[in-house]
């Protein structure tokens, strides 16, 4: 690639590099920017109105088909969801990993990474919290303790994205391949620890590791059933929409991620931008496991955190990898998914049922989300 | 990038600052009470108007989460006024508590949790609501069982004991293949009762394992059956809840079937030899009818329940005979059947472990509650190893 390029879309001057940063913090890329409401914007929340209806009445339709009033259907299931202290904060237990594995798509997304590994490094966050945890033992304080498992499981999920990157890098390996790939090796990695050394001794046979201390474990919100996790993964949705929008680390992403070419010819070191991405992508689903850990489950079982990761990855697409759009959109899929409960016990509908529901709200956002580009 | 490692600064002072403010995370959900409305002096499930279901699988598995339902359907026929919550695919972990809660909400001061893993969330269920009763199905609790919690099930290595038999006769490569999910004693007493049950019959039988580490995982179990069958298994059986990719598999290949939890002959109708499967309907009632009268608190079901063939109500019953198994098999497993029902039992001594260990000596029957006790390690025979601990 020898011919000239164009320009990059930034008005860097080239020769710019990591270590002597030029003041870009007031540069907002345009494709990063939150618009104010405009008459265009408008018109977009008008086509989300629509899609939304139109999957909420073709839903309907489904349940009058099983012969299901859907108006009392989804009565009971707001009830139900909203009305009820423990599925009301069951919202914000659910979607603490799930918000947190979606902002470790966004973040590469913002390079223009695929990062399909959020539940691999979920496991791998829960993993590394366990074992320092049980390497730690009674020896420290316990809020010392929880610190370092709170670190330690967001240096294993930087590693475990870490291996992907380097794939990347080293090897122009596909990371929406490798991260993965490497899901199944860090359930693999639980299992063989939870089946042999880490097996609670007094546990019940199935393979699971001891419970954590009650001290090691994230405290409550007042009286309610939600952990600190939710607080912690909302920190880090602003931390990350503050750092993509405002400094020059985020807008060098944004700059990788619209064209690599250019980023590199402009002087950007796009290898360790690439590697950094991942890395803290990576750090923050780890931290994701821990809080599902220390918050939420106490002990690691073959199930741990199965699914989350998935659904972060479809979080972060429906918010746009916006972080703060991310962060509804975690909280707007575990809803319904809870909602679903109520589909069981009140409409006595399959277990399925939901996720026709969630398949359903999923394209009438990316039809929007469709719709809005084609007329922009 | 100094403002990354300050933001990680900030995150970390606002978790440490929270977690100053906040309550202890004990694992019971301290916050609940809205929806039981009964105080801690009534007794557990006392004039309940719904009973709660809930399962780890799909309600029509061709298994252990079909027949369970089946089981909460017999409960709604029994008691027509009691509404019958349900609710399919709960996990083994956290979210069981919250989908359990809420059955409690639509006013069900009775819970059977069905599968092994839902035992930490029923507990945690139980805590927090003295006046709900909570069943598990087929887990132990461990220490000082709560006035409102217990378990229940039925002693499942029995038919499988019989079902051995009918395998020890039916194999030609003498090589039986074993499909299972966790090592839970559960399990192990299961492979190890039909290893002996083939035994009695076949001396040189032996039993091939493989665990998939799910209780229905359909693309595992396909893996593990096709291993078996390549290295020259001829009756495969299994302890998985659903249970047909297997089933289907074996007859596929021309292979015999033992089936387990359910009546599964119809996805085999060559290979199929016999099987175990639940029948539930008169376990559960009563146990509803128990507590509904206020008398669940010191029952039999307020402890870690187990019936078998000694006590005649098994609900793990023997499933029908497929077209292969002829009379003098019928007849020796009718006779072996007499013979656990009374004076016997499939681990009747001697009883040894792959390491040579005496798990029980000649002349010993081991009662009903020292056999998941003890089956913690494969008997000779088997062929694998349960992953160390």
């Amino acid at each position: 690639m020898t011919a000239p390029t164009a320009p990059p879309a930034s008005s860097d001057p080239p020769g710019v590099d990591d270590e002597a940063p030029i003041d870009l913090t007031d540069h907002v890329a345009p494709v990063v920017a939150d618009e104010p409401p405009t008459p265009r914007s408008w018109k977009g929340a008008g086509r989300w109105a629509v899609a939304m209806s139109l999957a909420i009445v073709i839903f309907g339709g489904l349940m009058l088909m099983k012969g299901v009033n859907p108006v009392e259907a989804y009565r009971s299931m707001i009830q139900s969801t909203f009305s009820n202290s423990d599925a009301f904060g069951g919202i914000f237990v659910r979607a603490t990993p799930i918000m947190l594995a979606a902002l470790a798509v966004s973040v590469p997304a913002r390079a223009g990474l695929i990062n399909v590994g959020g539940e691999g490094q979920l496991i791998i966050g829960g993993v590394a919290g366990a074992g320092v945890s049980l390497a730690a033992g009674g020896s420290l304080p316990a809020p010392v303790v929880l610190l370092l498992m709170a670190l330690g499981a967001m240096a294993a999920g930087a590693a475990w994205s870490g291996i992907a990157a380097g794939l990347r890098l080293g090897f122009g390996i596909n990371e929406a391949v490798t991260t993965l790939l490497l899901n199944y090796v860090a359930v693999d990695v639980m299992l063989y620890l939870i089946y042999a050394s880490w097996k609670d001794k007094n546990g019940s046979g199935q393979p699971a590791s001891a419970p954590l201390p009650v001290g090691q474990r994230l405290a409550l919100l007042g009286t309610s059933r939600v952990h600190i996790g939710i607080i912690i993964a909302l920190v880090a949705a602003v931390i990350c929409w503050l750092v993509l929008r405002r400094t020059s680390w985020g807008f060098r992403l944004s700059v990788v991620g619209g064209n690599p070419e250019a980023a590199r010819r402009s002087g950007l070191r796009v290898n360790s931008l690439v590697l950094s991405a991942m890395l803290v992508g990576g750090a923050l689903a780890g931290l994701g496991g821990l809080t599902q850990l220390a918050g939420a489950e106490f002990k690691l079982r073959p199930g741990f955190c199965a699914t989350y990761g998935y659904l972060g990855f479809l979080a972060s697409w429906l918010g746009r990898h916006r972080p703060l759009q991310v962060a509804v959109a975690a909280l707007v899929l575990s809803a319904i998914a809870i909602g679903g409960d109520s589909l069981q016990i009140d409409s006595n509908l399959p277990g399925a049922t939901v996720n026709i529901l969630i398949a359903l709200v999923l394209l009438a956002a990316f039809a929007a989300q469709r719709g809005a580009k084609e007329s922009s | 990038m100094p403002k990354r490692r300050s933001s990680l600064l900030a995150l970390v002072l606002a978790l440490s600052l929270i977690a100053a403010a906040c309550g202890k995370n004990t694992g019971s959900t301290a916050a609940s009470g809205g929806g039981g409305g009964g105080g801690a002096s009534s007794a557990p499930g006392k004039g309940s108007t719904a009973v709660g279901f809930i399962f780890v699988g799909p309600k029509s598995d061709f298994g252990y989460n079909q027949a369970a339902y089946d089981g909460a359907k017999a409960v709604e026929k029994a008691y027509p006024d009691l509404k019958v919550l349900t609710a399919e695919n709960v996990p083994e972990d956290d979210n069981a508590t919250r989908v359990m809660e809420g059955m409690i909400a639509k006013g069900a001061k009775i819970i059977f949790a069905t599968s092994y893993g839902h035992l930490d969330a029923a507990m945690k269920v139980a805590a927090a609501h003295p006046d709900v009763a909570v069943v598990q199905q087929g887990n132990f609790i461990k220490g000082t069982i709560p006035a409102n919690a217990g378990t229940y099930f039925g002693t499942v290595y029995e038919p499988v004991y019989l079902a051995g038999i009918a395998a020890g006769k039916a194999t030609k490569s003498n090589k039986l293949g074993y499909v299972y999910a966790f090592p839970i004693p559960q399990t192990i007493s299961n492979i190890n009762a039909f290893t002996l049950g083939a035994q009695s019959v076949n001396p040189k039988a032996q039993t091939l394992v493989v665990n998939t580490s799910n209780w229905c995982d359909p693309s595992k179990q396909a893996d593990a059956a096709k291993s078996l069958l390549s290295q020259g298994v001829d009756v495969i059986t299994q302890h998985q809840d659903c249970t047909g990719t297997i089933t289907k598999a074996a007859e596929a290949a021309g292979a015999m079937v033992v089936g387990y939890h359910a009546d599964a002959s119809s996805l085999a109708p060559k290979g199929w030899l016999t099987g175990s499967e639940w029948a539930w309907a008169d376990l559960y009632t009563d146990i509803v009818k128990t507590a509904l009268a206020g008398s669940f608190t010191g029952s039999k079901y307020n402890a870690n329940f187990r019936v078998g063939f000694k006590d005649g109500k098994n609900p793990f019953v023997q499933s029908k005979y497929g077209p292969s198994v002829d009379a003098a098999t019928q007849a020796l497993i009718a006779k072996a059947k007499t013979l656990i029902s009374t004076t016997g039992s499939p681990f009747a001594g001697p009883v040894i472990a792959q390491d040579g260990t005496v798990l029980w000596a000649k002349g010993v029957v081991p009662a009903y509650a020292e056999i998941e006790t003890k089956n913690t390690v494969f008997v000779k025979g088997v062929v694998g190893q349960i992953p160390k601990s």
